[in-house]
């Protein structure tokens, strides 16, 4: 600061008055901005707080311990874990469902996994590319393929139990693509699953079609440009520039379609029934821990089955974003 | 060899129209098949082969639907539902969005991070203890109590954040000089700029409000509560009806808002999932 002992700094003990007023004047705006921005964040950061963190965490609480919503919670260790360890030994030994219903809906949901997960990958990247074409219309072709991912499952879910009845629509089409092939899918435990998958594939393939035709775009024109002038053709362009342009956003739609297709359930509730249709064919993971919670009335293996399906989530999450090392978010 | 190459170009365009249009189809005929159905009675909806033109033409489906009270409330509380959840979403996700774009306060990138982080934390984890927790407040079986799990959501409160911090900060910088606190900043300048964030957190949350389902299955007890996702699936599970055409009819009821919606909207819609998809 300078001192005032000389006329000519007159003006800068003015100004070093006039900074320290200001500085007053802005320390006060600033902590009455704190207060303002506290007071904004505060409802939602209170409701996700408790509904989320402390829900979350309660449910960590809640799986060392026995109970049945009545009476007093009895501490149990890991007996909770043990129930579903036991379950995942039996079912592993080839016990049938209803003695092992955790092991089958696991076996289940990643057998569905596997098929969904690359299948809708694939498929969204391949509606993206014709999508992406510089036609007339295309709008019309966008809004088709996104329509089922607006939709909701659950009618989605109705809607085609009725189209993969024995004589009903889907085994119609069929009889041109292949006769003779007639399955009774919903009824039938070995082609329940696959129904389920062709539901959850043809409802959200639209909704990642658009995640790629985003990424697409933003792919600079010149390189494409290049590679024509070199005579690349248009499969060859997009065979090895567009897909490995997209290597990020294709780890974002398998991230995303992991988190949604392991904890699957509203297509399962609907389409196999709360039991998991016939012999579980139909059973899984999500299905499992509702009936723990809900109908057995067990909240306290609910809750570690929870953690075991989050754990696959976050593990498999995990792993696959480290072995392509690339951060989707 | 200029005509070759726009023979090759002209038959590329109707190859790409053809792949376009078988795929369309697949999408499209569900829906289609099932909005003309609905119209058939089921002993002709179950035909094989499939029949295309209802005869006789009948609406006997939707009245069936809409003799049942239930139907009628099934569709109330879901609007019910969405617009607590839409308005919630609105208010409070745009504040926190502003605070947290806007404003300098302690804890303030902690705090966000905490929220983003939720968005990892699988719905099955959660919704025992948050099933606990309604119980104790007595709001089972209540849309209210129901509406308090997704009252704000992390996704629209980041959604509002992204958008505040697009913004040129001069806006906000002559709004402080001309002495508008942040509070008022937020009612007064924040709020009407934010009309695009606010619309599309709005779509969002009323589909997701709309199409939820176990939400709604697990806080919802008794059948006059439901919403029309739980609601048919009832009906379906309980066979309240010896055809299937009803539920038919049912299902294009309750879809009809979600996709007249998304046609009305549509180039927003994709627009809005490339830019969150984009920035995300």
């Amino acid at each position: 600061m300078a001192k005032p002992n000389n006329k000519t700094n007159f003006f800068s003990h003015i100004n070093s008055f006039f900074k320290q007023k200001y500085n007053q004047l802005m320390t006060m705006k600033r902590s009455r901005e704190a207060l303002s921005g506290l007071l904004l964040v505060s409802i939602a950061v209170a409701f996700n707080m408790f509904f989320g963190y402390f829900a979350a965490l309660f449910a960590v609480y809640l799986s060392f311990f026995k109970w049945d919503y009545l009476g007093p919670m009895q501490f149990a260790g890991l007996y909770n874990y043990q129930v579903l360890f036991n379950d995942l030994v039996r079912g592993f030994n080839g016990a049938p469902y209803f003695l092992a219903p955790f092991f089958t809906g696991l076996r289940n949901i990643l057998l569905y996994t596997a098929i969904v997960v690359p299948t809708q990958t694939i498929l969204a990247m391949i509606l993206a590319a014709f999508a992406n074409q510089k036609i007339k219309g295309v709008q019309f072709y966008k809004v088709s393929y996104f329509l089922p991912a607006v939709t909701c499952p659950v009618i989605v879910s109705l809607i085609f139990i009725w189209l993969f009845m024995k004589y009903g629509f889907i085994n119609y089409i069929f009889q041109f693509i292949a006769p003779g092939f007639a399955p009774d899918w919903i009824n039938d435990k070995n082609y329940l699953l696959y129904a389920i998958a062709i539901v959850a594939i043809w409802g959200t393939s639209g909704h990642f079609m658009v995640s790629f035709l985003a990424a697409m775009q933003s792919i600079p024109r010149d390189i494409y440009e290049a590679a024509m002038l070199d005579g690349a053709g248009s499969i060859r362009r997009f065979i090895y520039i567009t897909v490995p342009m997209l290597k990020p956003m294709i780890i974002y739609v398998v991230v995303m379609g992991l988190i949604g297709t392991l904890q699957m359930f509203d297509l399962a509730w609907v389409m196999a029934g709360p039991s998991g249709g016939p012999g579980g064919s139909g059973y899984t993971m999500a299905l499992d821990i509702y009936r723990e919670a809900f109908i057995n009335l067990r909240p306290g293996v609910a809750a570690a089955k929870s953690m075991f399906l989050f754990s696959l989530i976050f593990i498999s999450t995990y792993i696959f974003q480290r072995k392509f090392k690339v951060m989707p978010r | 060899m200029r005509i070759k190459f726009k023979l090759s170009r002209i038959l590329w365009i109707a190859f790409v129209y053809l792949v376009l249009s078988i795929f369309a189809l697949v999408y499209l005929t569900p829906f289609i098949r099932s909005f003309i159905a609905s119209f058939m009675t089921w002993e002709q909806a179950s035909r094989f082969p499939p029949e295309w033109i209802p005869s006789p033409f009948t609406f006997e489906n939707y009245l069936k639907l809409f003799r049942l009270e239930l139907f009628t409330r099934w569709i109330l509380n879901s609007a019910l539902y969405a617009g607590i959840i839409v308005v919630g979403n609105i208010l409070f996700a745009s504040m926190a969005g502003y605070a947290f774009a806007r404003l300098r306060f302690p804890g303030r990138d902690a705090l966000f991070s905490a929220l983003l982080a939720l968005l990892m934390i699988p719905v099955f984890v959660t919704i025992v203890p948050n099933y606990i927790i309604v119980y104790r407040l007595g709001l089972i079986d209540n849309l209210f109590g129901l509406a308090l799990l997704s009252l704000v959501n992390a996704a629209s409160i980041f959604l509002m954040r992204q958008y505040y911090l697009s913004l040129p900060q001069e806006v906000f910088d002559a709004a402080r000089l001309d002495g508008c606190g942040p509070i008022k900043a937020f009612f007064y300048i924040a709020l009407p700029l934010g009309k695009p964030a606010i619309g599309a957190v709005a779509v969002y949350q009323f589909l997701g409000a709309w199409n939820a389902f176990l939400g709604p299955l697990v806080f919802l007890r008794t059948p006059e509560n439901f919403t029309l996702p739980v609601g048919l699936s009832f009906a379906f599970q309980r066979s309240m009806w010896t055809e299937y055409t009803p539920i038919i009819a049912g299902s294009l009821v309750a879809a009809a808002p979600t996709i007249l919606l998304f046609i009305v909207l549509n180039k927003y819609l994709i627009r809005g999932i490339v830019i969150s998809a984009g920035k995300g």
